[in-house]
């Protein structure tokens, strides 16, 4: 699913087929999405057959002989309800693209027409569960702002009708206006540039020193302690459901994170990972509404990191590991890594050292990098992590980084600032410091600036208040390629290049389209 | 004891209605009283000598740990009521809330998705409602309780006018 043969001039020259054609989704879907079903029916009535044909018993009893045409005939009758369901699902399942819109009606009992604005998306996901992957085939998600299901769900569509739908959709998102003198070409996909990989032997290191691991090793420690001293062996047998449980969330883990890669494309950033399911994420520039960047003091002495973040369309990580799979940015990687997919997310860190800036929000200590900390007198608030707690702004972005040993930096672009929030306890009045809450959409980050002092937050409640204002009277539409101004000059203030920060890799600056910088969505 | 606020100097704040307190008031009688009545039940049935346990000095002690803090409670209402307060600045609400836990909130008016007003029955009775603002993030819990209601309607009009004057997507 990686042939992406960067084409030249790709998003310019354009889409697709004629306007509102309604389409289907691939025959065999309902199939491989109900296999389940199919598999239930075979085995309860499958299943006595083929036990008497094993043990060469006679297939039907003679007192049974007189009921069996019922019973096949009701086997029958439910197979063909089932099938027939399937087929009817699928041919009232259609999807188009048109005008702004993508739009999917489906149900036969209970009609369902749904449409998303192009420009309202907020991700785009092509998901392979292993079984689809056999066929060749592939479900397309479609988030917007909306932090519940996905939007729109097309599943299944074949592989490269997915990847071509994927490339329309942002194509017309972007803004890219569709050329009338080629109307039957079909969007180009984006050219894509590889940032980083995750190593294998660094996802399974990262999986042996996760906390998880520290929590089993105690646990097995005090379990042959506790064996020891009672002299009871039986209480072992009932760690078999734990130990077999904790080997189905590495295996989770290890599955979801297997062959993790990241590019950026004019579309956004593209991440790929699975080892059997296989997922290819899309999201589209400025859709990152915060980050955070973690590590562990396990993962401290091989310098690793790992990296979420928020996007609207994702929700909040619940209880199924999928949304805390799709909001992990990077899985586990290191210092560079870090900081080239921070470059990604934000191509314009408005500070001229970002290098300096970042590395003190992900190590630094009191005021290097241009932090702002906890004042001393507040010190006694959290005596470890005082000196780390703190905050500093760049141009374009927020940042907040605390802990001393569970280290964390979160970033939050001004232009994704939805409301703020002060808040202060008797305690913290005490020392006159206050927390200041910054509200984003619901994910795994939540950002919060602990114990500043009194005046410096509320300094950056104004400050920052403003500083929101401005970036979103910049940023001008939601179609980051689309032609707004006649020329950049005429943006209040044009970040033409994207700058690296501390860049080892990637070099799509020069090949992006100039007119990308100053609106990204 | 007189404690410094949290907010930016320099704002005049609107403050809700004096009535709120009966809402509150209510809102406390049924949450607390009830507890305080479950909770001695106990202690009825002990001196009753229906039951053997729980032991009296436990029977009373809870109740009565209970009451007063409820009591406590109802004693702070009316001044969290006064500490409850709004401003409308040019681009943003802001609102103010809370004692001995303060909180500020500014919520810009582009961030608004939709403005809800609620209206309780013992609301209702003394003509006021309750304006909630809801943004893109869970996060933000705003909300001005303790309107008038035409109060209530004038901000959400004038939010709803500010908020498409300005609308940013996300």
């Amino acid at each position: 699913m990686t042939s992406n043969v960067p084409e030249a001039g790709a998003p310019t020259a354009v889409p697709v087929a004629p306007d509102g054609e309604w389409l289907r989704v691939h025959p065999a879907s309902p199939f491989v999405r109900g296999w389940v079903a199919l598999a239930a029916i075979g085995f309860f009535f499958g299943r006595d057959f083929f036990e008497r044909l094993l043990q060469g018993r006679p297939l039907f009893e003679e007192d049974f002989a007189g009921r069996a045409p019922w019973l096949v005939a009701g086997g029958g009758i439910v197979l063909v309800v089932t099938v027939l369901g399937f087929i009817l699902t699928w041919y009232f399942t259609k999807y188009q693209v048109a005008e702004g819109y993508v739009r999917v009606n489906s149900g036969f009992l209970f009609r369902q027409q749904r449409q998303a604005r192009l420009d309202r998306v907020q991700a785009i996901d092509i998901v392979q569960p292993l079984l689809a992957r056999i066929f060749g085939l592939a479900e397309l998600k479609f988030e917007v702002a909306d932090a519940g299901e996905s939007a729109v769900k097309l599943a299944y569509l074949r592989m490269d009708d997915a990847r071509q739908l994927r490339a329309t959709i942002l194509a017309r998102a972007a803004g890219v206006v569709p050329d009338p003198s080629r109307p039957q070409g079909a969007a180009p996909e984006a050219p894509e540039y590889p940032v980083l990989s995750v190593p294998p032997s660094r996802l399974i290191g990262s999986l042996l020193l996760s906390e998880q691991s520290f929590f089993v090793v105690v646990g097995g420690i005090a379990a042959v302690i506790l064996s020891a001293v009672t002299d009871n062996r039986s209480f072992f047998f009932y760690l078999i459901p734990a130990v077999l449980g904790l080997a189905a969330s590495y295996w989770g883990f290890f599955n979801k994170g297997y062959n993790f890669t990241a590019a950026i494309s004019p579309d956004g950033i593209r991440l790929r990972y699975g080892l059997l399911d296989t997922q290819a994420q899309t999201l589209p520039p400025g859709r990152v509404q915060a980050l955070k960047v973690a590590q562990s003091p396990l993962w401290r002495m091989f310098g690793w990191y790992r990296i979420q973040v928020n996007v609207a369309g994702y929700g909040a990580v619940g209880s199924n590991g999928e949304t805390a799979s799709r909001t992990t940015l990077l899985p586990v990687g290191k210092l560079p890594d870090v900081m080239s997919m921070l470059a990604l997310v934000l191509p314009d860190p408005g500070t001229p050292e970002p290098g300096r800036t970042f590395a003190a929000g992900l190590t630094g200590l009191d005021s290097d990098g241009g932090f702002v900390t906890t004042p001393h007198r507040g010190r006694f608030l959290a005596p470890l992590g005082w000196r780390r707690n703190g905050f500093a702004t760049t141009d374009t972005a927020l940042l907040i980084r605390s802990g001393r040993w569970w280290r964390e930096l979160v970033v939050v672009p001004h232009q994704r600032t939805q409301s703020m929030a002060l808040h202060q306890g008797p305690l913290a009045r005490r020392f006159r410091v206050a927390d200041l809450v910054l509200h984003t959409t619901a994910g795994p980050v939540s950002p919060r600036l602990t114990q500043a002092g009194l005046d410096e937050a509320r300094g950056l409640f104004d400050a920052q208040s403003a500083r929101a204002r401005l970036a979103r009277k910049r940023q001008t539409s939601e179609q980051w390629l689309a032609t707004v101004a006649p020329a950049p000059v005429a943006e209040p203030a044009p970040v033409i290049e994207p700058v690296e920060p501390a860049s080892p890799v990637v070099g799509p600056a020069e090949t992006r389209p100039p007119q990308e910088g100053p609106q990204r969505g | 004891m007189r404690t410094e606020a949290i907010d930016p100097p320099g704002i005049t704040w609107q403050r809700v209605s004096p009535k709120y307190v009966t809402v509150r008031l209510v809102q406390w009688a049924i949450g607390n009283l009830v507890t305080v009545v479950v909770l001695s039940l106990p202690l009825v049935l002990v001196l009753l000598g229906w039951w053997r346990w729980p032991p009296l000095w436990l029977a009373i002690t809870v109740p009565a740990v209970t009451l007063v803090l409820a009591i406590w409670r109802l004693l702070l209402i009316p001044r969290q009521v006064r500490a409850i307060g709004y401003a409308e600045r040019d681009d943003d609400l802001l609102i103010r809330g809370g004692i001995f836990f303060q909180r500020t909130m500014t919520v810009p008016y582009g961030r608004m998705q939709y403005v809800d007003i609620g209206v309780g029955p013992v609301e209702r009775g003394l003509g006021l409602c309750t304006l909630k603002l809801h943004t893109a993030s869970p996060g933000t819990n705003a909300t001005i309780p303790g309107l008038p209601a035409a109060e209530g309607a004038r901000l959400r009009e004038q939010l709803a006018a500010r908020g498409e004057a300005r609308l940013a997507g996300l």
